[in-house]
């Protein structure tokens, strides 16, 4: 920049833009010269290569089944290694969203995030079973990876699990990064992690850096940058999760009556109830259920329950952005938000400072002041009921009375807690016995009041109090009255709706109902009665006006109501009789009891598919209007009869009447204008259709024509359409019926006998998963997978051991047998798992679809070190049998041996086996074939074989044959959830780890153990050749063996005799071979002199390395030593604020 | 595991073990003609359970020692070649049906042969179930390799025909969407004789033309003899006739002879009747309501929706079982709310999303 006294003005961006975008005449879009291929050869590379970019976009049309207008919160999981930071990063999200700080963040956390989206923050602690269920729910997994250590083996191991349950999408998140000083380190760090990351997941998948943690949270701007990439994530469907309906609990109540608990000893089954919002897809009431962890459960009951946590509704739908109050609602039962607090029992409003009644100078809220109101009730219920003056029908003359008869039981339940009280001294029977001496009164269903009594001393936290008896049922209703009042009411709505639709039509007829049933009734005499001779009169009109008449007749019947909620037989429903006693008992009506008489009158009924064709009942045929009538039909009829254009011709006037008659019924029953506007519709409806049709002939004929992948988007689409309109009209109650309930509603689960671990060991951090089966999925049978052991799992896999496997919803331990497929012939039986190749496996279990992933573990411990998941897979078929087979090695000795024949003695125990196999084939070591012909008499067990040659007294035979085995009906769940210390679940275990654990020797048996084999030398005969045979053979075959020569040959027998000088040389070469030979020897122990001295040296040199790599490693460790011992110190100091989860 | 689910009474009892195979749920079935003079299971009865019992792997059928009760615990369809006599107190019609509703499900393709009688007058023929029944499987997405072979015809009482269903197994039946009845564009029909004079079926062809001619042109009837082993044993003859809409919706008719009567009273009845299914409208005819309905519920998670008549006997009876086996329930209102004279009504349900878990993989 110059240096100048005053800057000149500065013309904004946009103006110098404008301008320059006039001047240069820039007025299209991009300047096509620029983008205009300068060769050839790159133009067709960039064409592929647009080509295959648009082929990655394109995906396998999956279905999304999540509604639209109401979808429910997305799952977004919070999953690391402890100490990572979850829960501050949960803590600080929450605040992001909801802008309240959780003092105790635990359970499902729902917070609006959007005007479309609403996200549910759940914590995944680091036990392997939470995290199994976890990945079967979650939508989005924030993955927390402490940068400051890299990643841990918890972190692969989820990776694994996700894999095998339909990856969702996964964020990284590395905190703990202001733990590493430098920058440099700081950059590498981050760079090897991302790598590593990408590998795991995806090239490219987003992996979000924590710096550090101010005031407990996160740095707000770095949760925004988060919480921005949250917002815009799709999720595509994941076919499991598409095909079950599913629910993560985040509230549970225990509705157990309280007596039937303190009778038991606390270890009755339970009733619970779940709340959650439903996912997946429709759940139907029959449905049975699977909470991973616990078990299978049928349902007692749903309710739609108002949703806790609304998504903004039209109003606030027109501001762009969501408003701010809008952005306080967040629900989280199992956490403290706002000082309530659902507990698995109760609900708790923490009132913070020190709370007395008596303070009147505080000011309190409304809620508080409810509370207290409620405490000043100094009589019972009881006392108000009997007090009141309810009557029960409009002329009763005496009101409602209540009888005071249940004083003995409360005594004798006073009685009881004070001997309980004796055995264990337990909050909850002194309290209850302190109610009652403090009221004075037999009443127990006031909570609230018994805990006036103590309300006096007041207290700071929130009390552990269980609920007196018979409380429960009565408290839980109370406790949860703004969730259950508009559903209670509801309900009895829809009941009424539901009758009121039985009895009347359900269009908009203005006809009495009792008009309608007496119409019926004589429509039906007339019907029953038989046509008489005199039925050729009139027939034209009589038939038209039966066959109007049966169309009015059956348009009045509520099909739905007198199918699916009436008890008639189904013929009297054909048939148009009316339930006369519908109203009494309603609830009978799922029950299949038919009147004794009609079940004898139908007795004699075959069960036919075709009715039985009578001339006389087809007589109407006979008559030619009848035969016209049905003109309208055919594509050669006139088309539309009720447009009054009607046939011409001799039979027009005929029709005409009919066309009269048909009128006059619609008239009365339907307001004119309604058919004519109806018909409007229609044909608005009609020209809508042409001129879509000829707007697309007209426009553009090609762009109507889309690709394979487009149309069947578009077929989905329309499908998705279809769903939502169909039921749109149709009440809440029938709508449950027909499609059961949809996802993103929050519902109410109620089951019954329920485990009491289950409530008694509830905790809030591990979650609760509501899986919806498939009614398939109910059955047990023999699954066949195909199974690849992991390759970091450093133990092979044996046939016959216990493997707990994640599949489906379930968890559960169970004994595979692994196998091959031999040659398309058999299965084989294989001991252990290939190294790296995947093979069969099989496992009785619960059914599975084919094509469902699963992964298997050895064991849920945490304290190894050790890979977890042991195997991954996919099923692949279920049955009822298995076809594996091992092999089986029949032996057996010759005992007598005939040309071919050879009589075999110890492979069988009786002649009854030998006929089992006869004509099996057989085998000798030495590999000559034969087959087992027929037992022998003598020997028990020996039978007569043939061979396709002489088999040697030596030789061993054997058949061998195929032995079918079949896997052990084991299947044991895991109830991790049902356990207090919910990491400790262990299955069966191995014979060794049990005596490992125990201490115990393995018995060894004797004739187990190895002793050295003595064979003894085996003589071979010679080889003989007949002399006939050898004369035969030709040459090149005849046996070269001769016989030693015995004469001495020539050069044997001669005698050397030696000329002088001859003789001196060959002394002389003898001599010079001495002297070498002694040289030779002479050096060679030189040479191993030196080398002694050498390793001697060398070896000398080896200890002072050793000595000073110890002295080197003692240096690192006690360095090592002094830091931790720093550490600790230092941590004793200032308590850190890492939270054990 | 599953809890069963108990019935009274013999009637129903095949699509009762139908549902109760497709959906695993064991079911019980007690006072089967306890009252009457004949108690029990009757052979063709038995017959049935003991194909259901050679078609599937692990069912456990236990019949009480008087026949009245009869438990059914489902295993897995497994089909393939499987060849069954039935007994000749019934037409193979009645083994077929249920047999059609489990076929796609199993876990190789079904290569059935069934030998009995063909035609009778009360179930449906081998040439009905050949003609509509196995189309309306199509509508669903099981067309490849669905076929049915006569093989011979049997007439009662003595039988002796054969016939072979072959049938393909598929992952999931699509959803129908099926509301347009169209108009009836052609009439076709098979008339058959047995064992008589070829004339009859030539016969019964112009007495039906003489009925079906004043509406349509387009009308094939075809005369089929089979002659010598193919014919059976006992001498009959039938006419099946059918009409195919635009949008071809099928209905269809039939009619079998009886002694004494000609084949003019037989064509006759066939085309009477065709013409009454007709009138009753809708896109399926009233013998295949259950079979549609059926498939609709085992569709995948979506609203599958069919125009039909009303209902008969038999499909209000199996609207309740499925509700029993399935859980599902159909909404029924009028196909066109504004006309009162129409009698259609609008079946529409949302599909269990069945998958055949039968099917095996790789």
């Amino acid at each position: 920049m110059e240096s100048q006294t005053h800057k000149t003005h500065r013309p904004s961006n946009k103006a110098e833009k404008k301008t320059k975008g006039k001047g240069k005449g820039k007025q299209s879009g991009f300047n096509e010269k620029a983008f205009a291929p300068k060769s050839g050869r790159r133009a067709e590379r960039e064409g592929r290569r647009n080509v295959e970019r648009e082929q990655t976009r394109l995906h396998v049309p999956l279905v999304d089944r999540t509604p639209d207008d109401i979808p429910p919160p997305v799952i977004v999981a919070i999953v690391g290694p402890s100490g990572v930071g979850k829960t501050t990063l949960l803590k600080s999200l929450v605040r992001r969203y909801s802008k309240q700080t959780l003092q105790e963040a635990k359970g499902p956390i729902t917070v609006v995030s959007g005007k479309k989206r609403r996200l549910t923050f759940i914590e995944c602690n680091n036990d392997l079973n939470s995290m199994i269920d976890i990945g079967k729910v979650a939508d989005l997994v924030l993955l927390m990876i402490d940068g400051s250590y890299g990643f841990e083996m918890d972190a692969f191991e989820f990776l694994n699990i996700l894999q095998a349950h339909g990856f969702p999408k996964v964020i990284g998140v590395l905190t703990h990064l202001d733990l590493i000083k430098k920058q440099s380190t700081l950059k590498s760090t981050k760079k090897t992690i991302k790598k590593r990351f990408w590998t795991e997941i995806y090239q490219g998948a987003k992996l979000f850096y924590l710096s550090g943690v101010l005031n407990g949270r996160y740095p707000d701007n770095e949760i925004l940058n988060l919480t921005r990439f949250i917002s815009v994530m799709k999720f595509r469907p994941l076919i499991f999760r598409n095909s079950h309906p599913y629910l993560l609990a985040d509230r549970i109540e225990d509705l157990t009556p309280r007596e039937t608990i303190r009778a038991s000893r606390g270890k009755c089954d339970r009733t619970v109830t779940l709340y959650g919002y439903l996912r997946g897809t429709n759940l139907r009431q029959s449905s049975k259920v699977h909470i991973p962890g616990v078990g299978d459960m049928s349902i007692t009951s749903v309710n739609v329950l108002g949703d806790p946590c609304p998504l903004p509704d039209a109003d606030s739908e027109k501001r762009r952005k969501l408003s701010e109050k809008k952005k306080l609602l967040v629900h989280a039962p199992m956490s403290d938000v706002g000082g309530v607090m659902y507990d698995k029992d109760a609900v708790w409003i923490n009132v913070p400072g020190n709370f007395t009644r008596g303070a009147t100078d505080v000011p309190r809220g409304e809620g508080e002041q409810m509370v207290m109101n409620l405490q000043d009730v100094d009589v019972t219920l009881a006392d108000t009921v009997s007090r009141s003056q309810i009557k029960l029908l409009g002329s009763s003359s005496m009101p409602l009375t209540v009888e005071p008869h249940d004083d003995e039981d409360s005594e004798s339940l006073a009685d009881d807690a004070e001997e309980d009280e004796e055995r264990m001294d337990d909050s909850e029977e002194d309290d209850l016995s302190d109610g009652d001496e403090a009221e004075g009164t037999s009443e127990e269903e006031l909570d609230l009041g018994s805990d006036s009594g103590r309300g006096d001393q007041g207290r700071t936290s929130s009390r552990r109090v269980t609920r007196p008896i018979a409380g429960p049922s009565e408290k839980e209703r109370s406790g949860g009255d703004i969730a259950f009042a508009d559903s209670d009411s509801e309900l009895g709505e829809g009941d009424e709706e539901w009758h009121n639709r039985g009895n009347s039509p359900p269009l908009d007829l203005e006809d009495d109902v009792g008009d309608v049933s007496d119409e019926n009734d004589g429509d039906g005499e007339e019907e029953d009665m038989p046509v008489g001779p005199a039925w050729k009169e009139n027939l034209s009109a009589k038939a038209a006006a039966a066959f109007a008449e049966h169309a009015r007749r059956k348009r009045r019947k509520d099909w739905m109501a007198s199918i699916y909620s009436s008890n008639l037989t189904p013929s009297q429903i054909v048939n148009g009789e009316r339930e006369c006693s519908r109203e009494e008992d309603p609830s009978d009506a799922d029950d299949f009891f038919r009147p004794k008489g009609a079940s004898e009158r139908k007795d004699d009924e075959l069960d036919r598919t075709k009715e039985i064709l009578s001339l006389e009942s087809l007589r109407e045929w006979e008559n030619e209007s009848t035969l016209d009538s049905l003109r309208s039909a055919f594509i050669t009829g006139d088309h539309a009869p009720a447009d009054g254009v009607t046939a011409e011709g001799e039979d027009g006037s005929e029709a005409g009447d009919f066309e009269d008659l048909e009128a006059d019924e619609s008239s009365p029953q339907q307001p004119p204008q309604d058919a004519e506007a109806a018909r409007a519709a229609e044909l608005a409806a009609k020209k809508a259709e042409l001129k879509r049709k000829f707007d697309e002939q007209y426009d553009d004929p090609e762009a109507a024509k889309m690709d394979f992948y487009d149309e069947k988007k578009e077929e989905i689409n329309r499908q998705l359409q279809i769903n939502r309109d169909e039921f749109e009209g149709i009440n809440a109650e029938a709508r449950v019926l027909v499609e059961g309930y949809r996802p993103g509603s929050y519902v109410r689960i109620e089951l019954s006998n329920v485990p009491c671990e289950m409530i008694e060991h509830f905790d809030p951090h591990y979650p609760i998963i509501v899986g919806g089966l498939l009614p398939s999925e109910e059955r047990f049978g023999y699954l066949q997978v195909r199974i690849k052991r992991h390759r970091w799992f450093t133990k092979t896999l044996k046939t016959n051991d216990p493997l707990t496997f994640s599949l489906g919803w379930r968890r559960f331990q169970t004994v595979p047998i692994y196998s091959l497929d031999d040659h398309s012939i058999r299965m084989r039986m294989l001991k252990y798992t290939p190294e790296h190749m995947h093979c069969y496996a099989t496992f009785y279990g619960p059914v599975s679809l084919p094509n469902t992933g699963f992964c298997a573990f050895n064991s849920f411990d945490g304290e190894t070190s050790m890979f977890r998941v042991s195997a991954t897979g996919v099923v692949l078929d279920v049955d009822r049998s298995t076809k594996i087979v091992k092999k089986l090695k029949l032996t057996g000795v010759p005992f007598k041996i005939f040309k071919n024949t050879a009589f075999i003695k110890d492979m069988f125990n009786s002649a009854l086996e030998v006929a089992k196999f006869e004509g099996a084939h057989i085998r000798t070591v030495s590999g000559i074939r034969g087959q087992v012909k027929k037992a022998l008499s003598k020997p028990d067990g020996a039978f007569r074989a043939t061979f396709e040659d002489k088999v040697l007294m030596s030789d061993i035979i054997f058949l061998r044959a195929w032995y079918s085995i079949q896997p052990r009906k084991f299947y044991n769940p895991v109830t991790s959830l049902l356990l207090s210390d919910k990491g400790r679940w262990s299955g069966m275990r191995l014979t060794g780890e049990v005596r490992k654990e125990q201490g115990l020797k393995t018995p060894l048996a004797v004739n187990s153990a190895y002793k050295p084999i003595e064979r003894a030398p085996r003589r071979f005969n010679a080889l003989k050749v007949s002399k006939k045979l050898q004369a035969a053979l030709p040459y090149a075959s005849k046996p070269r063996a001769m016989k030693p020569q015995r004469k001495k040959t020539y050069m044997e027998r001669r005698t050397v005799v030696m000329e002088p000088e001859e003789k001196k040389a060959i002394a002389l070469m003898q001599q010079i071979r001495a002297l070498r030979k002694d040289q030779v020897a002479r050096r060679r122990e030189k040479q191993s002199e030196r080398k002694a001295a050498h390793r001697k040296k060398v070896e000398k040199e080896e200890a002072k390395r050793a000595d000073k790599e110890k002295e080197k490693r003692k240096d690192i460790m006690r360095v090592a030593g002094l830091k931790s011992k720093r550490e600790m110190e230092a941590e004793e100091g200032r308590p850190r604020k890492k939270r054990k989860t | 595991m599953a809890s069963v689910i108990s019935y009274s009474g013999h009637q129903y009892l095949r699509q009762r073990l139908v549902l109760s195979i497709l959906s695993g749920k064991p079911v019980r079935i007690d006072k089967i003609r306890s009252e009457h003079e004949n108690p029990g299971l009757t052979d063709y009865e038995v017959s049935l359970l003991r194909l259901l019992e050679k078609v599937t792997n692990g069912t456990v059928i236990e019949i009480s020692v008087t026949g009245t009760a009869v438990l059914l615990k489902p295993g897995v369809i497994t089909g393939g070649s499987v060849t069954h006599d039935c007994p000749l107190s019934r037409a193979i019609g009645y083994f077929l049906e249920p047999l059609v509703m489990l076929g796609p499900f199993s876990k190789k393709p079904f290569y059935l042969t069934l030998r009995g009688i063909t035609t009778d007058q009360d179930d449906l023929s081998a040439d009905l179930i050949r003609t509509v029944t196995l189309p309306h499987l199509q509508l669903f997405g099981i067309s490849e390799g669905l076929e049915l072979r006569i093989k011979s015809r049997g007439a009662p009482p003595g039988g002796g025909g054969e016939v072979q269903f072959l049938c393909p197994v598929v992952k999931q039946v699509k959803t129908l969407n099926f509301v347009e009845s169209g108009k009836i564009k052609r009439i076709r029909g098979i008339a058959h004789a047995v064992r008589v004079s070829p004339q009859f079926s030539n016969r019964m062809i112009d007495a039906a033309r003489s009925v079906l001619n004043r509406y349509i042109p387009d009308i094939y009837l075809y005369s089929d003899v089979y002659k010598g082993e193919e014919s059976g044993k006992s001498p009959g003859y039938a006419l099946s006739l059918l009409a195919e809409s635009t949008t071809s919706a099928v209905h269809c008719a039939e009619a079998v002879s009886q002694p004494g009567g000609t084949p003019e009273d037989v064509a006759l009845l066939a085309s009477r009747a065709l013409l009454s299914e007709i009138r009753q409208g809708g896109c399926v005819d009233r013998k295949h309501q259950c079979l549609v309905l059926l498939m609709m519920v085992l569709g995948s998670e979506d609203v599958g929706r069919c125009r039909m008549g009303e209902p008969t006997v038999r499909t209000v009876q199996f609207l309740r079982d499925i509700r029993d086996f399935f859980g599902t329930s159909f909404k029924i209102v009028p196909a066109n709310p504004s006309d009162p004279s129409c009698a259609e009504l609008m079946y529409s349900c949302y599909g269990t999303g069945y998958v055949n878990v039968n099917r095996t993989l790789a």
